[in-house]
């Protein structure tokens, strides 16, 4: 009987173990895009991601943007130039005419564009996708297609199509919005205006954005496997409409551990490395010394700056903002932490972005003496105590810049507690409005002053959204205003004037710095332009390897 | 039979309110679900239209009968933050844990029973006393060790020099055969310790019996004693901890798998509780309940099956 159990236990220890060995997994695969990349050896990027992707349907998911910037295009696009600059270009539209009154936009397709299927492009998949982003209660990002004449209506389920879309003929057809938008343009370039296949997608239901098979862009990439937690592999788009990238194919691999996908790249197994996940340290010691020929610096249209809560005492009073904003050395933050890589900002619009403003440099002075008296002033000669919210999902980094703060802020007397917690409530007392102060940073998402501004200080929701609390309404109805203004020059002297008025004048915000993103590129890299607005996300065909 | 039902009934209690306690803290504890899902860039219109269609507007008692009906229909929910559903996921997760923890119960039951009874063999030696106290002293050293360190850094360990520098391993991923190896001695290490140790003691408890005596005074040598006749009856404490160390294994893989790039059970539970993905920590930590449960009944069981009084008694 003893035997027969022994047998049985055994038997099923091997049977478990063969099971294991040839288990399947959850991995969806479509069909090659082409024979030819798969009978010689296709030039191949490897790359890391630190967690797997959510949805490649672009419109569910505010975070995961590389895979659909790499498989789907929209009709503008933004273009970084030699001398570095960013500027909107023509891409799935051919050409377009504004309205005087800023209202209507006349657009035609690029002709002869398809899908990686090979069903042409029209101008119903543009009507269709815009609609989506409104119809589908599961899409996140409705901000660049709310100023469409009709938006509300859809997104409140009162309408079944959206009434500022009128299409003339498979190539052409119009948008008017509800009011003028300067941005307008600017949104259409972002991730989340992805144009899709009507028929494809609608058939594909669910499996959009999940299934390879059925996700179906007219970009230079299509997917072949998505494994989940382990590895999403990209080819070539050989129906490409227009110039063929120079990588054929892209394995990115899922590696949470930056340590490990450090050691990956120094061995030869990865190709291009985001520095951003690696403890600064390791950046300065190894990645300066020893790669400092693969490192590649790409501009960052992002602020990082420290939130002051005016809902609460005593960041209500002027004076002590206008303190901590000088007791704070951002200079020596950004050395201490990022290695110098980077530049302090005195406004909201950072280096790079249309709007940024010189003359604002240097108008916001380290100078702890100054701010002792300010808080003298203030009625606070003895200091007080504030609190920092802090999200404890946010880098090591991140929270070294909370524990600098803290000590400079502690010298001209004012103690600082420390409050981690998890990502999830962090992000509700944020919205909430009562968060007391955070360390934040926000990135563009279409090279405009208003994507920065509005956010922040755009409305009393906005401004409460991010625990800020900024009380002059008539600023913010300026704010709103400025999106109208047609004219460039006018509306970039209306957003001075605003910058000027909430930072300095108000001292609503403490701007800290912009950094720069550094990528490591293995040997076989021969060019690669890192992303306009630098967030992480690779475009796949700005990437050439080596023969 | 009477006991192994009531067992498994007590089994069901345990499960039941493991399902209802993690379903009220998962819904209490402050932070929502669906700002964490949709980032700060999400509009409160779009926030409020998302939780909606989650149906996490509704009252709880009726989210939580809605979830235990679908989940006894098999259905435990569409993970958030991978969009697939939760039993797809776990079961496409679970070969790759299976085959990480069977490997790494292989190497710490191998090496910790050979290292106990080498130590047990010499602690008893007679002859060169100065050498096997040294082997002795040595396997225990490395059993203390084995017990001590965090697998974090035995992972950290094992890839800096074996897979870094001399590149006899992947750094990382889990579809080469020799991809096991590294994960498996990581999480295989701590157990190797502990067996070592319980091993040595156990056996050099029952060396004290009456009938180690007499088969010393046969004159059987110390190995051949150890070997035929106390190695058996020491087995029972041993064998009683590595049943559950399979179980521990099977669920709790979360920094190797992590470390490693491995797409195991405890990856999905880490990605989980980062993302707050209430369906998918729901179904993993149901799913790793179940395990460990029936690693105790298996436990359990074998304990019976080496020793019979515990059969009669039962």
């Amino acid at each position: 009987m003893k035997k027969n159990l022994c047998l049985l236990l055994v038997g099923a220890l091997a049977c478990s173990m063969l099971a294991a060995c040839g288990g399947g997994t959850t991995s969806t695969s479509a069909p090659p895009a082409s024979a030819s990349s798969e009978t010689t050896s296709p030039k191949t990027l490897r790359k890391p991601m630190v967690a797997d992707i959510s949805t490649m349907d672009v419109q569910h998911t505010s975070k995961d943007y590389e895979v659909p910037m790499n498989v789907f295009d929209r009709l503008f696009e933004i273009k970084v130039d030699d001398s570095g600059a960013a500027s909107l270009v023509n891409n799935l539209c051919q050409e377009y005419t504004v309205s005087e009154d800023g209202l209507t936009y006349d657009f035609a397709l690029v002709e002869g564009v398809t899908f990686s299927n090979g069903d042409p492009l029209t101008a119903n998949d543009v009507k269709y996708t815009f609609e989506r982003m409104l119809k589908d209660p599961l899409c996140v990002n409705t901000e660049a297609v709310d100023p469409i004449l009709g938006a509300d209506a859809l997104l409140a389920g009162e309408a079944d199509e959206l009434e500022g879309i009128v299409i003339t003929d498979d190539a052409h057809f119009s948008i008017t919005l509800a009011a003028p938008d300067a941005s307008f343009l600017y949104k259409l370039a972002t991730p989340a205006c992805s144009i899709y296949n009507a028929a494809v997608t609608e058939a594909a239901g669910d499996q959009f954005g999940i299934d390879p098979a059925v996700t179906i862009g007219t970009g230079p990439y299509v997917v072949d496997s998505w494994e989940v937690n382990t590895a999403i592999t990209l080819s070539r788009n050989e129906n490409y409409w227009g110039e063929l990238p120079d990588v054929e194919k892209v394995i990115v691999s899922v590696i949470p551990d930056p340590s490990t996908q450090s050691m990956m790249f120094q061995n030869g197994e990865l190709d291009l490395l985001d520095l951003d996940y690696l403890d600064s340290s390791v950046v300065n010691s190894t990645y300066k010394t020893q790669y400092a020929d693969n490192l590649i610096y790409g501009n960052r249209l992002a602020i990082t700056y420290m939130s002051m809560n005016q809902n609460i005492e005593p960041f209500n009073d002027v004076r002590v903002r206008k303190a901590v904003q000088m007791a704070i050395d951002r200079q020596a933050l950004l050395d201490a932490v990022y290695s110098g890589d980077g530049n302090v900002e005195d406004g909201i619009f950072p280096r790079g972005l249309v709007g940024h403003n010189p003359d604002l440099e240097g108008t916001i002075t380290y100078d702890p003496e100054g701010a002792k008296a300010l808080l003298a002033e203030a009625g606070y000669a003895d200091g007080f105590t504030m609190q920092f919210d802090a999200d404890n999902s946010a880098s090591s980094s991140v929270m070294l810049l909370y524990q600098i703060i803290q000590q400079q802020l502690a010298e001209v007397g004012i103690t600082v507690k420390i409050n981690s917690m998890d990502e999830s409530s962090w992000l509700d007392l944020r919205s909430s409005g009562d968060m007391n102060s955070f360390i934040g940073t926000w990135t563009a998402d279409y090279n405009d002053p208003d994507n920065f501004i509005y956010t922040f200080f755009g409305n009393e929701e906005k401004t409460t959204l991010r625990s800020l609390n900024y009380p002059d309404t008539e600023v913010m109805q300026r704010v709103a205003d400025a999106r109208a203004i047609v004219d460039t020059d006018e509306r970039l002297a209306e957003y001075a004037d605003l910058e000027y008025k909430i930072v300095i004048e108000d001292a609503a915000w403490v701007p800290l710095f912009s950094r720069q993103h550094l990528f490591a590129v293995g040997d076989n890299v021969e060019s690669f332009i890192p992303f306009w607005a630098g967030y992480g996300d690779i475009i796949y065909r700005d990437v050439t390897l080596k023969s | 039979m009477r006991i192994f039902l009531k067992r498994l009934a007590g089994m069901l209690v345990v499960l039941v309110g493991v399902v209802l306690l993690l379903f009220i803290m998962l819904r209490i504890i402050p932070g929502s679900p669906v700002t964490t899902l949709l980032g700060e860039r999400a509009s409160q219109q779009v926030i409020d239209r998302m939780t909606e269609e989650l149906g996490l507007n509704d009252p709880l008692f009726m989210q939580f009968l809605r979830y235990v009906g679908n989940a006894l229909h098999g259905d435990f929910g569409t993970s958030y933050k991978l969009n697939r559903p939760v039993s797809a996921l776990i079961m496409s997760a679970f070969p790759n844990t299976v085959r990480l923890s069977i490997f790494a119960a292989l190497f710490a039951w191998g090496v910790g029973i050979i290292a106990g009874i080498i130590s047990a063999i010499c602690k008893n030696q007679q002859r060169f006393r100065l050498l096997s106290s040294l082997i002795d002293r040595l396997f225990m050293g490395g059993a203390l060790v084995g017990v001590s360190m965090p697998v974090f850094m035995t992972c950290l360990f094992l890839q800096y020099f074996l897979a870094y520098r001399v590149q006899l391993f992947p750094l990382s991923g889990f579809d080469q055969p020799l991809s096991v190896v590294l994960p498996a001695i990581a999480l295989g290490w701590n157990s190797a310790g502990t067996v070592a140790r319980m091993t040595r003691s156990s056996l050099l408890e029952v060396m004290q019996a009456d009938y180690i005596s007499t088969a010393r005074a046969k004159g059987r040598g110390s190995a051949g004693i150890i070997l035929c006749h106390a190695l058996k009856n020491s087995m029972l404490p041993v064998v009683t901890m590595m049943a559950l160390q399979i179980s521990s294994m099977l669920s709790g893989a979360v920094i190797t798998e992590t470390v490693f790039g491995i797409n195991g059970i405890g990856r999905l539970a880490v990605t989980a509780i980062q993302s707050r993905d209430m369906p998918l920590l729901q179904g993993t930590v149901i799913f790793t309940t179940i395990l460990v449960m029936l690693g105790n009944l298996a436990a359990d069981t074998l304990y019976s099956v080496l020793d019979p009084r515990i059969r009669r008694e039962g």
